[in-house]
């Protein structure tokens, strides 16, 4: 475990996955700029591999010292559609999540095996991880804006990556702002605190901050769960939107939600995955007892 | 290797080497200090040195030859002792029924202003306390005192109201913090308010308060100054409330300026010694705290309800008229406590400012050698210069040590404990063994005579425990979210720190820069033998000596002949200090508030 800490920093190497499209902004090319300053390896960008986010899991085991979260998990994500994770508590929806950008690098005793491949590159192999978590971003539970202004928030992903010229950054903000459908009352008040928004905005501020690296993966864990229904309608809808161009992931206890927004649904019971398929077919024939148990709210 | 990764790895080099700094600085003075004391133990022997009641001190004594001074410290051991009994059934019994007082009795609109009354006299110099000692406290005793006042009496009643602060302020946070459902159960089973408070509330309670009482005992040991003022400090026994009397710290300050070879060896075995106590009084404390919070979490969480009214009604059942007691002790020492610190205050000021607006040249004068008048415009320059340095020195080590510990190590690593222990420790230093341990290191490798340079690194040591301490605290209480999202976006652990982490914990580390500050200002004891005492003209740079402000009271009330110039001095060194801590909180809750963003003018939905 001692090993797979140190590797938090690491992972220059030589393969560097998921890069290797263009990352547009106009004339910005985040992943060119970023290498011309030497942030990230020139091989980084030659690649020329069209990258996609599909995500393929095979047999995944995850320990938390010596409890198995995960057990044999197997999963292919398809690329452009949205997946929700659903089950009870406690089943291991937020940890498969976290496996799929590494947060769980950060928790000291926490052991995965089996293979991970985000774009046909193996996510635990010779990677850069911050690398992996701008392409692979994600959304938390709870909102967490940093406590700067909302301009800072926006920009925070792109500056991390070298971006430091105003103009540019000021397109990354109204880019951003706008695919979260927020730059209209936003656009007013983007040097002010981001603490000062309500929780709803604070939420979807935090997706455009997401977005502003231009990731072809977003994980969402329990989104809307904190959020008034209003908020939640508009997150929905931004989820939907962004699903024309991005893969999600989505972590809901919100049945309904699961229904109105996943093209495809997985079905998560004490750290197996029970059942995955068409959304349409798991709520309304699933073929697994289990599932239908639970969907139907019989337990959980 | 490219560049972010060089970035990463540089960063995480610094942080652990100001770490490394910052342990180095802690052991260095327990090692340095014990080593320095072998050859005093040995020459005067372990026994003769403890438990020898004679100290007749020879500057010319070496090690070649035998002895002919002689150097033992009882007499000194049981005149701290009993100083610190002293203060302690003052002090503490006052602070404890002052805690009480403001817990449970005190007028719901009296409560705010009576508790800030009281924490603002934590951060008064003890020279302060000393000088209020000679000028009001001794001429009172001596109009029936056998002597001009001075003694163990004198001493008591000062340590006792320097100690008071630290005992309500802790006793009153453990009050307050036994659940009510104890008091409501109380009142259910009909008792009375007061018969609820001292029969359930306080036990409840018991082992805060027992912590508070040990802090109290720890500054109560280590306290320097002051005591020096108003113990008269002759090598002696307290013989009853009067005469003149040494104690350890004492002893130290007394002697090191002029101490010979075996001499300054006996004088570091008195700090060792002294470490020792504070060392002792330091694991007293963790057991007890660390029981008073177990304790707390068990009762809540443990015991059933029932079993808590069982004890309840048995505690109920004393038949005892004691509450009614306590009640009137409790307004009676509240009031007292309010009184006592105001006159304090009120005293000082009635005699200083006047001086300072007929005297102006006491502030802006120029020094002239062997002129009549005193100027303090050079401790003025002395102690921002000294200021300056320090927390230029402290505050980037202390920081960077905090975030080491905090961001870098795993928190259960044995590493860190030992390092968080040891830092620990030194907050509980008297500052007189910093002092010392300036003395024979940082003056002896620059320039070998008192410079600020020298007192600068000694009281910036002095001054890191509490730097990494607060700044682990502000480290801590960050939104636990924050790194998450900050490393979600790809950026690496450094910027994470650099730019979500510390911004967050900047009203934390920004007030405890600033309390730092005061206490840099309000200290004396670690400057008089590094930064120099001697009161002259403007320093002319760092290697030059200098007496700071403190310093400088404490040099003036003592000659006698510039007691008005004392005064005022006094005023302009509380009302520095004052205005430290209320800008300290001043500037945190400000910061807080724009960091929450609560000043944007309307929220919108
Ligand atoms: N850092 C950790 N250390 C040890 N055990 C953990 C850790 N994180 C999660 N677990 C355990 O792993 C299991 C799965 O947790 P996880 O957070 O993935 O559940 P979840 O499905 O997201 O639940 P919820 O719906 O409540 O968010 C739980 O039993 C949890 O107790
Ligand atoms: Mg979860």
């Amino acid at each position: 475990m001692a090993r797979k800490q140190d590797r938090i920093g690491e992972g220059y190497g030589g393969e560097i996955a998921l890069q290797n499209t263009k990352l547009g902004y106009g004339k910005t090319d985040l992943l060119q700029r970023a290498k011309e300053k030497g942030f990230v390896q020139k091989a980084a960008v030659s690649a020329d591999e069209a990258f996609d986010g599909t995500i393929v899991v095979k047999d995944a085991n995850l320990w938390y010292g010596s409890f198995q979260a995960l057990k044999h998990v197997s999963v292919e994500i398809p690329n452009h559609k949205t997946t929700a994770l659903i089950g009870p508590s406690g089943c291991g929806k937020s940890t498969f999540l976290k496996c799929l950008n590494r947060m769980n690098d950060l928790v000291p005793e926490c052991k995965v095996d089996g293979s991970f491949r985000i774009g046909n590159r193996d996510i635990y192999g010779k990677i850069d991880v911050n690398l992996l978590r701008k392409n692979v971003g994600m959304v938390f539970q709870k909102p967490n804006p940093f406590p700067m202004s909302v301009y800072d928030n926006v920009t925070y992903g792109a500056k991390t990556f070298g971006i430091r010229k105003r103009s540019e950054l000021d397109e990354i903000v109204e880019t951003s702002l706008k695919q979260a459908a927020m730059w209209e009352e936003l656009k007013d008040r983007l040097h002010q605190s981001a603490l000062g928004l309500s929780g709803g905005q604070q939420q979807r501020l935090c997706i455009a901050r997401a977005l502003a690296v231009k990731p072809k993966v977003i994980l969402m864990d329990e989104p809307t769960s904190a959020l008034d229904p209003i908020s939640t309608g508009k997150i929905e809808e931004l989820c939907k939107e962004l699903a024309k161009n991005t893969t999600i992931v989505i972590v809901t206890h919100n049945m309904q939600q699961a229904v109105r927004i996943s093209d495809r649904t997985a079905f998560f019971l004490l750290g197996e995955l029970v059942e995955f398929g068409d959304t349409e077919q798991v709520f309304h024939s699933p073929a697994d007892e289990r599932t239908s148990r639970y969907v139907s709210g019989r337990f959980g | 290797m490219n560049y972010a990764k060089g970035k990463e790895k540089a960063g995480k080099i610094a942080f652990m080497a100001m770490a490394i700094v910052c342990i180095v600085a802690v052991v260095a003075i327990f090692v340095f200090l014990t080593v320095r004391s072998i050859p005093a133990f040995r020459k005067i022997g372990f026994f003769e040195f403890l438990f020898g009641d004679n100290w007749a001190s020879d500057r010319y004594d070496v090690y070649k030859d035998p002895l002919s001074g002689s150097y033992g410290i009882f007499t000194m051991i049981v005149g701290t002792l009993a100083a610190t009994v002293g203060a302690l059934l003052l002090g503490g019994v006052t602070g404890y029924f002052t805690a009480v007082f403001l817990a449970f009795f005190c007028p719901k609109r009296l409560k705010k202003p009576l508790s800030a009354v009281i924490n603002l006299l934590a951060g008064i110099p003890s020279v302060v306390y000393g000088f209020f000692g000679i000028v009001f406290l001794l001429p009172i005793l001596s109009t029936f005192a056998p002597n001009n006042g001075t003694g163990l009496l004198a001493t008591s009643v000062i340590l006792g109201i320097m100690i008071l602060p630290t005992v309500v302020s802790l006793s009153k946070t453990s009050l307050e913090a036994v659940p009510l459902a104890y008091y409501e159960g109380a009142t259910a089973l009909g008792a009375t308010h007061t018969k609820a408070v001292f029969s359930v509330m306080v036990p409840a309670a018991r082992s805060g308060i027992a912590a508070s009482l040990i802090l109290g005992i720890g500054r109560a040991l280590g306290e320097t100054m002051a005591v020096v003022m108003v113990a008269g400090n002759a090598p002696t026994y307290p013989t009853g409330l009067f005469g003149s009397f040494r104690v350890l710290t004492a002893n130290i300050v007394m002697e090191m300026g002029y101490a010979g070879e075996v001499q300054e060896d006996a004088l570091i075995a008195t700090g060792v010694v002294l470490l020792l106590f504070v060392l002792l009084v330091n694991l007293a404390f963790q057991a007890i705290s660390g029981k008073a919070v177990e304790k707390i979490t068990r009762k809540t969480a443990g015991k059933g309800r029932r079993n808590v009214l069982k004890e309840m009604r048995e505690n109920l059942s004393y038949p005892l008229h004691l509450p009614e007691v306590g009640k009137g002790l409790a307004w009676a020492c509240g009031i007292f406590s309010a009184v006592a610190l105001l006159s304090i205050l009120g005293f000082l000021f009635w005699k200083g400012v006047p001086t300072l607006i007929q005297k102006p040249s006491l502030l802006f004068g120029k020094y002239e050698f062997g002129s009549e008048d005193v100027t303090i415009l050079p401790s003025i320059v002395s102690t921002l210069m000294v200021v300056a340095l320090s927390l230029l020195i402290a505050v980037p080590v202390g920081c960077m040590t905090a975030i080491f510990l905090n961001e870098y190590t795993r928190n259960d690593s044995v590493f860190v404990k030992i390092v968080r222990t040891a830092i620990d420790i030194l907050a509980g230093v008297p500052s007189i063994v910093y002092g010392l341990f300036g003395m024979i290191t940082f003056v002896r490798i620059f320039t070998g005579a008192s410079n600020l340079f020298a007192g600068s690194l000694t009281v910036s040591i002095m001054l890191l425990p509490t730097i990494v301490r607060s700044t682990e605290e502000s480290l801590k209480s960050v939104q636990a979210g924050l790194r998450e999202g900050s490393l979600a976006l790809g950026a690496g652990k450094l910027r994470t720190i650099l730019c979500v982490v510390l911004p967050s914990a900047l009203p934390g580390i920004l007030s405890a820069m600033i309390l730092s500050m005061g206490r840099v200002i309000s200290e004396s004891a670690p400057f008089l033998y590094t930064a120099g005492s001697v009161l002259s003209g403007m320093p002319k740079g760092y290697f030059d000596s200098g007496a700071t402000l403190a310093v400088a009271l404490y040099r003036l009330s003592g000659e006698g002949w510039y007691m008005q110039e004392a005064y005022a001095t006094a005023v302009i060194l509380i009302v520095i200090v004052l205005a430290l801590n209320f800008l300290a909180e001043g500037i945190s809750s400000a910061l807080e508030k724009r960091i929450k963003g609560e000043n944007n003018g309307k929220k919108t939905r």
